[in-house]
C-alpha cells in the first residue's frame, strides 16, 4: 500500500513533483498549485492510498525535492 | 509621486497588522503579495485573492495607493491563474502590478492595468528604461547602481521625455531601507541549488545569512577570515543621505520587508515619513538623522550600511545571523476586552510578566502597531506593580483594543551576547 499526502495550500507551484512523479501529480491551471491525483481531501490535507506502489521511488524523489516539504510518502 | 509633489513612500504589507501599521504611520502607498506569485511566497502570510477587495478598500479609504507584487518567474501552468489575479486586481482597483515576467507585463497592458517593473529585472541603463517604457510607468532600478548612475537615468528620462503608457514621464523607484541580497536580485541560485527552493519563486532559504568557513582543499587548513558571515550583507539604510536621494530625481522610495514584523513596518515608515517631510519643508530643526537612525536601530536589522548608492565597492557584512536591533519584543498575552467609556483595556497574561513602567506593543490585524507605556496597572480591581502569567490585568489605553490583539513587552536586546556567541 502506497500512501501519499499533500498539504497543497502551501504549494508554491515549483513543478518538481510533476517532473519526478507525473503519475501522481499534476499542476492545476486553476490555482497554479500541485494536484495529487485521485486523492481525498480532509482539512487541507490531500491523501492518496493505493495498492499500486510501483511508483514509490519516484514519489519519494518528489517528496525529497519539494522545497516546502509538503509531500509525505509511506509504503506499508 | 507622493502628496504635494513629494517623493512617494511605499511600505511593505506582509499581513493585516503590517498593512494597518503602514497606513497609520504615513505610507503613501503599500505593496503586498497574493497567494504564491511573489518574492515572499513562503516567508510571510500573504493575502488571498478573496481578501484583496478588503485590502484595497481599506487603503482607498485612507488615500493610500495599492501595488500588487507578482514578481516571480512564471511557468505555463501559472498562466491562467495570473490572468485571473490580474483581472481581479483590475476589477477591484489595485493601482498597479509589480512584475518581472513578460507574460504578466503583456497581459496587464492588454487589460489596461498599470505596470511597475520589479527590481528583479535589474534595470541598469537608459536604453532598458526606453524598452520597458512601452509597457510600464514606474521602474524599480537595480539595487546595485550608484546614486550618480540613478541620477543620470532620471535626468535622461526628463531630457528625452521618455513616457510610459499613461502618457506621463516614466518614474524611477529605488529601495531606501531593508535587506540586501549578496547576489544581484533575481540572479541568485544558491537556494535553488542547495535545497531545490527557488528564490525566484519566492522561496529563498537564505543560504547567504549563514556562517561559513573557507577550507584550503590542498592542505585541509581553515583559512582565517574576519567574519564567518561572509555572504550576508548588512541592511540598507539611507536616512543619513535621503536629501541626496531625493535630489537625484527618484520619484518613489520603497522600504523592503514584507517578511518582517509589523513594528518594523511602523518604525521604518514613520522615520522615513518624518525625514521626507522635513526635507520637503526644508526644516533644519526637524532634520535629525541620529534620532531616526536610533529608532530604526530599535527594530529588526542586521546592522546598517549605505548600500551601493554612495559608490562603495565592498559592502558591510553582518556579524550575526539575525537582528542586531537594540530592542526585542517578548510575548506577554492577548487582548480580552475594551471599555470605551473608561478607556480601559483588559488583557490576559499568558507568558512572562508585565510591570508598571514597561513599554508595551499592542499588535493586531485591525489595531496595527501601537506602542504605549504602562503607567497604571490593575489586577482584580486593585492597583499593582506587576501582573504574572495567568492573571487578567487592565491598563488605561486611549484607543480600542481587540480580542485579536497580542501584547508584547519591549526589552533591551543583548547584541553583544550574539556577537560573543558567534
Amino acid at each position: 500500500m502506497l500512501i501519499i499526502t499533500l498539504q497543497r495550500n502551501k504549494c508554491i507551484g515549483c513543478n518538481y513533483c510533476t517532473e519526478l512523479s507525473p503519475i501522481h501529480f499534476r499542476m492545476s491551471k486553476t490555482d497554479g498549485k500541485s494536484v495529487l491525483l485521485h486523492s481525498v481531501e480532509k482539512k487541507g490535507f490531500f491523501t492518496l492510498k493505493t495498492p499500486n506502489d510501483h511508483d514509490y521511488e519516484n514519489s519519494k524523489k518528489a517528496s525529497k525535492a519539494c522545497p516546502i516539504k509538503i509531500i509525505k510518502v509511506t509504503k506499508k | 509621486m507622493g502628496k504635494d509633489g513629494r517623493i512617494e513612500l511605499m511600505s511593505p504589507a506582509g499581513d493585516w497588522a503590517s498593512l494597518q501599521a503602514a497606513i497609520d504611520h504615513g505610507a503613501d502607498s503599500v505593496y503586498f503579495g497574493v497567494e504564491q506569485f511573489n518574492m515572499r511566497a513562503v516567508s510571510t502570510t500573504n493575502f488571498t485573492i478573496e481578501e484583496l477587495p478588503e485590502v484595497v478598500n481599506l487603503c482607498k479609504e485612507k488615500g493610500v495607493r495599492t501595488y500588487l507584487a507578482m514578481n516571480t518567474i512564471i511557468y505555463d501552468h501559472d498562466l491562467s491563474v495570473i490572468k485571473k489575479v490580474s483581472n481581479t486586481a483590475k476589477k477591484i482597483g489595485v493601482d498597479a502590478l509589480i512584475v518581472m515576467d513578460q507574460a504578466i507585463i503583456n497581459y496587464a497592458r492588454q487589460i489596461g492595468l498599470e505596470v511597475h517593473i520589479s527590481t528583479q529585472l535589474n534595470i541598469t541603463n537608459i536604453e532598458t528604461v526606453k524598452f520597458y517604457s512601452f509597457f510600464a510607468d514606474v521602474m524599480v532600478l537595480s539595487r546595485e547602481l550608484s546614486l550618480k548612475q540613478i541620477q543620470k537615468i532620471s535626468k535622461q528620462i526628463q531630457r528625452e521625455e521618455i513616457m510610459g503608457p499613461s502618457g506621463r514621464l516614466v518614474e524611477i523607484e529605488i529601495f531606501c531601507h531593508g535587506a540586501l541580497c549578496m547576489a544581484i536580485s533575481g540572479k541568485c541560485y544558491l537556494s535553488l541549488h542547495s535545497k531545490n527552493s527557488s528564490a525566484n519563486r519566492g522561496a529563498c532559504k537564505q543560504n547567504c545569512r549563514k556562517k561559513y568557513t573557507v577550507i584550503d582543499q590542498e592542505n585541509g587548513f581553515d583559512i582565517s577570515i574576519n567574519n564567518e558571515y561572509m555572504m550576508s550583507p548588512k541592511d540598507l539604510c539611507t536616512i543619513d543621505f535621503l536629501d541626496q536621494i531625493i535630489s537625484s530625481g527618484v520619484k518613489i522610495l520603497k522600504i523592503e520587508g514584507r517578511g518582517r514584523s509589523p513594528e518594523y513596518v511602523a518604525v521604518t515608515t514613520a522615520c522615513y515619513r518624518e525625514a521626507i517631510d522635513a526635507i520637503a519643508n526644508d526644516n533644519l530643526e526637524e532634520k535629525n538623522p541620529d534620532k531616526w537612525r536610533e529608532r530604526l536601530n530599535s527594530v529588526y536589522n542586521r546592522g546598517f550600511w549605505s548600500g551601493y548608492y554612495l559608490g562603495k565597492k565592498l559592502g558591510g557584512w553582518s556579524e550575526v545571523s539575525g537582528s542586531v536591533a537594540i530592542h526585542k519584543k517578548v510575548y506577554l498575552g492577548k487582548g480580552r476586552h475594551y471599555y470605551p467609556k473608561s478607556s480601559i483595556g483588559e488583557f490576559i497574561i499568558e507568558a512572562n510578566a508585565i510591570h508598571l513602567g514597561d513599554k508595551i506593543l499592542i499588535i493586531g490585524p485591525t489595531t496595527g502597531v501601537k506602542e504605549i507605556q504602562v503607567n497604571s496597572l490593575k489586577v482584580e480591581n486593585h492597583y499593582t506593580k506587576c501582573a504574572d502569567k495567568g492573571q487578567i490585568c487592565t491598563i488605561p489605553i486611549n484607543f480600542r483594543i481587540r480580542n485579536s490583539d497580542k501584547i508584547y513587552k519591549l526589552v533591551k536586546n543583548d547584541v553583544n551576547h550574539y556577537l560573543t556567541k558567534k
